[in-house]
This record gives C-alpha cells, sequence and structure tokens, in this order.
C-alpha cells in the first residue's frame, strides 16, 4: 500500500532577485515499511522535498502538485491539521544532534514530550514510556538519566535521543535528514544500523536523504538520485547500482572517496565533475545537467529529458543514458 | 515526579550558588534592602517627617547615626523609607515593562510578518523620545508624583524587553530544535512557552535585575527634578536634591542616599551576573 506519494511537486521560492526553482515536478512513491534513499549534492533539493512533506517550507515558498500521505492531500492541510500529523504520523531526525535538542531542558523531559502532546500520557506516564525509549536506542538506564541534559552527552548519544523522540508516537514514516554527517565514523555506522533496526522492526517507512551513496547502498531498498531539484534516476538500490544509467549518477559515485563493496575500489584517483549546479533563478530550459555532462548533445537542450524506463523498475529522466554495464 | 525533580534542582541551586561570591553578595545586599523596606513600615528610629529644627545638619551621631537634614529629620530613618519607595518603583515599572515587552517580542519573533512591523515601529517610537523626556511629557500631562514616575518608567521598559526578547527568540527560531520541535506537530505558541522562554529565561532574568537599577536610578533622576515623589515622602533621589544646595556645609546629606542608590545598584547587577551563571545549564560545573 502506497504510504506518501508525491506527484510533480515543485517549489518555487520567491527571493528579492526574482522566483527561484528548488524543486521541479518530483514525483515518487513510497510505501508503507519500505525504504527510499535519496541522494544528491548540497542544494539539489533533498532537504526541501522532506520538508516539503512536513509542511515547513518557509513562507516564501510556493508548492504546486501533490503531497498524498495515507490517502490526504498535504497540501491541503490547514496547519492545525498538520500539527497533528507531525510527530504523530510522520517523525524526522536532523543533521546536526548538536543543535537539534533544546539546550535548557532534561532528555526525558524533550523525549516524553511528544508522547504527552500527541497521546494525551500524563506526566508520570510519559516519563516512563520515555524511559523505555531511551533504553530502546541504546541509552540504558541507570547510566543514561532521562534527567540529563544535552550538553552531558557526546554527538552519537544525542543522535540516539533525538531518534527517540521520532520513535515516541511510533510514526508511520521516518524522515532521515544526513543523520549521520555530522557524526564520527564510528558513531555513524552505529546510528545507521539502529535507524535500520527500529525502522524495520516497527514496520515504519524511511526516507533517508544523504549525499552519501555509500549509505543509500548498504541502508535501502530503493533510491532517487537528485539533481537541481529534479529527479536524475530512480530504482531499486541494486538496479541503480548495477546500471548507474545517468551521467550524473556516475560522475557522484566516482566522486565518492570510500570503496563500495565490488562496485568501486579502493585506492583510486577521485574525480570531480566540471561546472556548477545552475542557478536556481535561472534555470536552463532542456536538461538541467547539460552544462557539466560530457555526453549532453544538442537535443538535449530544447526541453528537459523525459523519464524513460530501462529495466522493470528502473528509471532515468536523460536522452544518452549510459548503456554499458561497467561502471569506471 | 517531575516535581520531585524539581525540589531537588532547588537544592542543587543553592548547594551551587553559595560557592559564587558575586551571587552572595548580590543577594545579601538586595534581602538586606527589602529586609530595609520592611522594618521602615513598622519602625524606623525617628518618625520619617517629624521636623526638629534645633537639631538640623547635624554630623552623624549616636542620636542621629547618619545625621539630620535642613529641617532636622533623621537621615537614617528617610533613608530605610526610602527603600520601599525604590522598591515599590522598580517592581512596578519593570513589573510593565517585562509584561507586556515580553509577550510583544515573543508573538513578533513567532509571527513575523505585519505584526512584528507593528509591534517593532511601536517599539522605535517609544524609544524615539528619550526616557527621562517621556518621563517629563507624561508627568507634565498628568502632574507630578510618584505613580506617574513609575508609569513613565514602565513605559519606558517595555521596548527594551520587546527588543531583547525578539532578538533572541528570532535567533533560537532558526535553530534546529525549534524545527524538531515544529516537526514534532507543536503549534507556535506550545514553541513559545516550552522552548522560546526558557531558553530566554536566563538572559530576561539578568536584564531585569539590570532594569531593576535603572529604575530605581530613573526614579532618583525623576524625584531629583522635582517630577517623582513629592514632598514630604522620602526618596533617595529627592533627597540628593535636597542635599545639593548644602553639599559643603552637610557633605553627609548627600553621601548617604548616594551610598544607598550604589549599593542597591551594585547589589543588583551582581545578582543579575549571579544568576546568569546559575540559570545557564551550559555554565553548570559538573560535581
Amino acid at each position: 500500500m502506497t504510504l506518501l506519494s508525491l506527484q510533480d511537486l515543485s517549489v518555487v521560492l520567491d527571493t528579492p532577485e526574482g522566483p527561484a526553482t528548488v524543486l521541479d515536478r518530483v514525483s515518487f512513491d513510497l510505501a508503507a515499511g519500505e525504504s527510499l534513499g535519496i541522494v544528491g549534492e548540497s542544494g539539489c533539493g533533498k532537504s526541501m522535498t522532506a520538508l516539503a512533506v512536513m509542511g515547513l517550507l518557509p513562507d516564501a515558498a510556493r508548492c504546486t502538485g501533490r503531497i498524498d500521505f495515507e490517502g490526504r492531500d498535504l497540501l491541503a492541510l490547514d496547519e492545525q491539521a498538520l500539527c497533528a500529523l507531525r510527530g504523530r504520523c510522520i517523525a524526522m531526525v536532523f543533521q546536526e544532534p548538536m543543535t537539534a535538542l533544546n539546550p535548557v531542558k532534561s532528555i526525558g523531559y524533550q523525549v516524553a514530550e511528544g508522547l504527552r502532546w500527541h497521546l494525551g500520557l500524563g506526566r508520570g506516564e510519559a516519563a516512563a514510556r520515555a524511559v523505555k525509549l531511551l533504553d530502546r536506542v541504546g541509552l540504558p538506564q541507570p547510566r543514561f538519566s532521562p534527567d540529563l541534559y544535552p550538553h552531558q552527552l557526546s554527538g552519537g548519544q544525542r543522535q540516539r535521543v533525538v531518534i527517540a523522540m521520532a520513535l515516541a508516537c511510533d510514526p508511520a514514516l521516518l524522515i532521515a535528514d544526513e543523520p549521520t554527517t555530522a557524526l564520527d565514523v564510528t558513531s555513524q555506522a552505529e546510528i545507521l544500523a539502529l535507524i535500520a533496526e527500529v525502522t524495520a522492526a516497527s514496520g515504519m517507512a524511511l526516507m533517508l536523504i544523504t549525499h552519501d551513496l555509500a549509505v543509500v547502498w548498504q541502508n535501502t531498498a530503493a533510491m532517487l538520485v537528485m539533481y537541481a531539484g529534479a529527479v536524475a534516476e530512480r530504482g531499486t538500490t541494486a538496479e541503480v547500482f548495477a546500471r548507474m544509467a545517468h551521467p550524473y549518477t556516475r560522475g557522484l559515485l566516482a566522486a565518492s572517496p570510500g570503496a563500495l563493496g565490488d562496485i568501486l575500489p579502493a585506492g583510486r584517483r577521485l574525480a570531480t565533475i566540471p561546472g556548477q549546479v545552475p542557478d536556481p533563478q535561472d534555470r536552463p530550459t532542456g536538461c538541467v545537467f547539460a552544462a557539466r555532462c560530457a555526453r549532453a548533445a544538442a537535443d538535449c537542450l530544447p526541453r528537459p529529458p523525459a523519464e524513460r524506463v530501462l529495466a522493470p523498475g528502473h528509471a532515468v529522466a536523460c536522452l544518452h543514458p549510459h548503456e554499458e554495464e561497467t561502471v569506471l | 515526579m517531575l516535581s520531585e525533580a524539581r525540589a531537588v534542582s532547588l537544592r542543587e541551586f543553592w548547594l551551587r550558588g553559595r560557592g559564587q561570591a558575586n551571587l552572595m553578595i548580590g543577594l545579601a545586599v538586595t534581602l538586606l534592602l527589602i529586609a530595609v523596606a520592611v522594618l521602615s513600615l513598622v519602625w524606623t528610629p525617628y518618625p520619617i517627617n517629624a521636623i526638629d529644627i534645633p537639631a538640623k545638619l547635624q554630623p552623624p551621631s549616636a542620636a542621629h547615626w547618619l545625621g539630620t537634614d535642613q529641617f532636622g529629620r533623621d537621615v537614617l530613618s528617610r533613608i530605610m523609607a526610602g527603600a520601599r519607595n525604590s522598591i515599590a518603583v522598580s517592581l512596578v515599572a519593570v513589573g510593565i515593562g517585562a509584561g507586556l515587552g515580553v509577550p510583544l517580542g515573543a508573538l513578533a519573533a513567532a509571527r513575523r510578518g505585519w505584526v512584528e512591523e507593528v509591534v517593532m515601529r511601536f517599539n522605535d517610537f517609544t524609544f524615539a523620545f528619550p526616557a527621562l523626556l517621556s518621563a517629563v511629557m507624561i508627568t507634565s500631562l498628568f502632574g507630578p508624583g510618584a505613580i506617574n514616575a513609575i508609569i513613565a518608567i514602565g513605559i519606558f521598559n517595555i521596548p527594551v524587553f520587546a527588543r531583547l526578547t525578539r532578538g533572541a527568540a528570532l535567533s533560537l527560531w532558526q535553530r534546529d530544535f525549534v524545527l524538531a520541535a515544529r516537526v514534532a506537530g507543536r503549534g507556535r505558541t506550545r514553541i513559545t512557552l516550552d522552548h522560546i522562554l526558557p531558553n530566554i529565561a536566563s538572559l530576561l532574568i539578568v536584564q531585569m535585575t539590570i532594569q531593576f537599577a535603572l529604575a530605581i536610578l530613573a526614579e532618583a533622576g525623576l524625584s531629583y527634578l522635582g517630577l517623582g515623589t513629592q514632598p514630604p515622602d522620602p526618596s533617595w533621589g529627592k533627597m540628593l536634591n535636597e542635599a545639593q544646595t548644602l553639599m559643603f556645609l552637610a557633605p553627609q546629606l548627600a553621601i548617604f542616599p548616594g551610598l544607598a542608590i550604589m549599593a542597591t545598584v551594585l547589589g543588583l547587577n551582581l545578582l543579575g551576573d549571579g544568576l546568569r551563571d546559575l540559570l545557564d545549564p551550559r555554565l553548570r560545573r559538573l560535581r
């Protein structure tokens, strides 16, 4: 069953310099209990997509298209209905655990807050549940008392608190926006494993936003590659990694420092993608990647390429996708 | 369970605060001021307004610890009663300022848009008149007197708190934990009460103690100009004013009220500093 469905979602920001298109007709479906990775470089619209689903876009943003969650169009809901939904049905984990917690409230209070608000639990009951949640995310008693304050915890421990807050009301969808970017390497693997484990255990759908292909490779069943606010390539993670049809996807992979299974060997020279992301106020009429693409031809310029299905569960928005299987 | 935790943390505050010299000195001075003011309600060495011309302008002695003024009134008694006046003025004036300014500032930060514009332009309008000038204006409109002086000082305090609250709240609204609270489904009012105000509470408390001190100074200034407390009621500023012409004849008349003002302002500032250190969990020393 489809839990979350985006149809032609476009977001235009009104800036003093004119309208800036940050999302351009983004569509995808996410079924209940499934996982989807969204990959792309900074400014490609990954976080904007998450904020749009949350209904927390800046005031200057204009949305068109549809966002259906459990059959309801989120863009048509008023603020009050969204407040009831946020945290209850859709929860979010942030990039920076150092700032995602209120410094003057104890961690127990912050985990219990959602329980009291959404589920109407009393203080005592919410506090008891908060202790259980902290235990669930690997912060056991009595070492991690709910009376601790965020500054008394390490980055990885704080991210666990943020995850506990997100899990509190047992949401149907968890959005993780670069949950490990600010953590050191040893905590990264632990936090990703924790997110994978808790979503699987409670049948939660996961939308994992990252710039790191390796994170997607290891953690999600399906993936979406975004570039300059548009979807470049999509499909099951296995299929996309096997084909790497869009030149941008290949460029992203060649620029990844780490080794990636048998797809990407270690110890190679890192590649860069020449050029820059187009200015969102001045987007090219054709393919947004054409200016940086080695395979671009004259037919890329008049209009954006439509998505083509290459194989079942694999589509690419490119007129000249890579055909060969070898990646590098 | 939570109220238990609160009781524990109050004791903790005391245990931690005991070691802070500035907090303890500030607290002692402030409590002394309150004690003196309360005492003056029931007892002063001499009646406050009892004129005794033969005993005028006496230097400090065993009978009059701080001497007497040009009407032979006991200076110690009048300073004690003046403390009452100062506390009342500063409490009410800061209460008006914070009571209206903090909600206005928080509203401006939470709502943005035209609400913010209206609030901030009102602030600019109030700020455009120097405090003393607007006090002069109000007292000349409604007549001089302690009440009008208090209202004037209170109105001047509103934009101070509104600006401080808005500025601090705006930067907090940009923080991830506020976004996290919004993602968790909290409305703007709940976020303001649960996340914004507790985070700026220490800032506000410090500002309040500073404004207490400034209000005492402002009342002294207004009374000095003859626009505040009216004779024969005692006020520190009024006493300074009357002492001015007698500076060389009886300097103690200026020195003692001056010292009272200075000690009070210093004590309140020390208290504010100490409270800031105590209330900020990031500055708390780990046991």
